[in-house]
């Protein structure tokens, strides 16, 4: 097991994951296997403040492509969760109500961020990205799949 | 007018609710799950007029409500209020969506290609009877391509603008709290665009489509052409607290341009709205593209349709003139009756003066 940083500390990332990548991952993962890997952290960590943990709405705008405007499309459903310990602030945001996976999520990135089972994590990581691009690359190709050629009406 | 409050009829008011709720049984997780899975369409329109995303909530909406389109807009209308907004998220551009659908009619060789997505557009309209003899339908599978699709597709009006058809448009700088928002601030006419725009996105499809129609069939000043039409999924992007963007899921929307050619320019019309929604794109495009210079009162008049397509301020209006009315119509009868007795009195008067004068005239014996 790594070794927790002093408090205060500059919170630590994964070397094959910007923070940004890593949490889009989180967000986007299964909600089981994202509480099943955040569950046995929790015991690894130091005391944990939860900050909040809730439900609310993310306002979505757009931008106009004639004009250029932006503007409200309109609020998606979406749970956060917001931690600290050891003077780092970890935070969690999916769409939908499921508080329990926010919450996994801040353990997650709490846990990174102060060098616990980076490993694990890392290695967790890979596995989702992987799964998130193979539905990608599937959902592609049957979209490739309705690629028309007028010419041919 | 005037209003006056009732009392009564508590006993009656529960057993229409639990009548009207009796004719759909128990809504059960299961129910609610089999809507959202098997009327996505339906789940998406109402996602998009209630402005709230969550096709769970839309779904239970749809179930509680038994598919009562208004009534299930008006619960998530309702619902969103009871919820805290977390935060604003990064404007999302054209070029960076994930497409499933994207057709020009304008062109047909724009860059990137066109790309039919999931649509019925050229399907035989054939009503499967045979399902209620009980041969189940499965539809066939998609071949899927060897390759893959692109994920993102350049925007038709940049290249456009690039080939001096259009002149390219100025994005915004306002990002944030700082974009206008008709949840928090009135709608005031002439609308600023952003307010126009999230008007449209969260109006009613039915509405939405009645109105542009009416342009289309020339009740407008413009006749559309689809310049590019997507559906797509965009990236919800927020910020960590520590500064880091990402991305907290992806949503579906809607997108629609059409275009008009004015004297030597063409001129774009533009709707977006979330969730899958192509009928309400393109008729919102249509009265976007036909606002400008509409007369007064017509249907492509801004005021106009922004007003009229509002779903739950239409339909809750329209339905409040079933609830009593007793003071305003009592006093439309008692005009009525008055005005009635005064011509009658009239008309006796009259018939009086003419008899009076018939006997006058009458030679003397």
């Amino acid at each position: 097991m790594t070794q927790s940083p002093p408090a205060g500390a500059a919170p630590q990332t994964l070397p094959d994951w910007p923070h940004g990548d890593m949490l889009s991952i989180l967000a986007r993962s299964d909600a089981d296997r994202l509480k099943a890997l955040a569950e046995p952290l929790i015991a690894k960590l130091p005391d944990i403040t939860v900050l909040e943990n809730r439900t609310g709405l993310v306002m979505l705008p757009m931008r106009d492509s004639a004009q250029g405007t932006h503007f409200h499309l309109g609020e998606v459903l979406m749970s956060e969760a917001r931690i600290s310990a050891q003077s780092q602030e970890a935070y969690g945001m999916r769409r939908g109500r499921d508080l329990e996976a926010a919450m996994a999520m801040a353990v997650i990135d709490l846990a990174v961020a102060i060098g616990i089972e980076p490993d694990a994590i890392s290695a967790f990581l890979h596995q989702e990205a992987a799964a998130q691009s193979q539905a990608d690359r599937a959902t592609l190709a049957r979209v490739e799949a309705t690629r028309v050629d007028m010419e041919t009406f | 007018m005037a209003y006056v409050a009732t009392r009564g009829g508590a006993r009656a008011i529960e057993q229409s609710q639990r009548l009207f709720r009796a004719e759909m049984g128990t809504i059960t997780p299961e129910r609610v799950a089999e809507v959202r899975r098997a009327l996505p369409y339906l789940v998406d329109r109402v996602m998009g007029e209630a402005s709230l995303y969550d096709a769970d909530l839309a779904a239970l909406a749809l179930a509680q409500t038994g598919g009562e389109l208004h009534e299930a807009v008006l619960l998530l209308r309702a619902w969103r209020t009871t919820q805290p907004r977390l935060t604003v998220a990064d404007p999302v551009l054209q070029q960076d969506l994930f497409t499933h659908r994207r057709i020009s009619a304008a062109f047909k060789d724009i860059p990137g290609g066109q790309i039919l997505g999931p649509t019925l557009d050229y399907s035989h309209r054939i009503l499967m009877t045979e399902v209620l003899s009980g041969a189940a339908q499965t539809p066939d599978p998609v071949d899927a391509a060897a390759i893959s699709a692109p994920a993102q597709h350049p925007s038709v009006a940049a290249w456009q603008a690039e080939n001096g058809l259009l002149s390219a448009a100025e994005p915004d700088t306002r990002c944030g709290n700082d974009i206008p928002d008709i949840t928090r601030e009135p709608l005031l006419f002439p609308a600023q665009r952003a307010h126009r725009l999230q008007s449209l996105a969260r109006a009613d499809t039915g509405g939405v489509l009645a109105l542009g129609y009416a342009a289309q069939r020339g009740y407008g000043q413009a006749h559309p052409t689809v310049n590019e039409l997507r559906l797509a999924e965009a990236e919800v992007i927020v910020q960590h607290p520590r500064g880091t963007r990402f991305s907290a899921g992806r949503v579906k929307v809607s997108q629609a341009e059409v275009v008009a050619k004015t004297g030597s320019d063409l001129r774009l019309g533009f709707a977006a709205t979330l969730g899958w929604n192509e009928v309400k794109v393109i008729a919102a495009a249509t009265l976007d593209l036909n606002a400008k210079g509409a007369p007064k009162g017509s249907a492509t008049e801004e005021e106009f349709f922004l007003y009229h397509t509002e779903g739950v301020e239409a339909s809750g209006f329209c339905i409040h003139f079933k609830l009593p009315h007793y003071v305003t119509f009592q006093s439309s009868l008692d005009a009525m009756r008055d005005a009635k007795a005064r011509d009658q009195a009239k008309n006796q008067a009259r018939a009086a003066e003419t008899a009076q004068a018939t006997r006058e005239a009458e030679p003397t014996p």
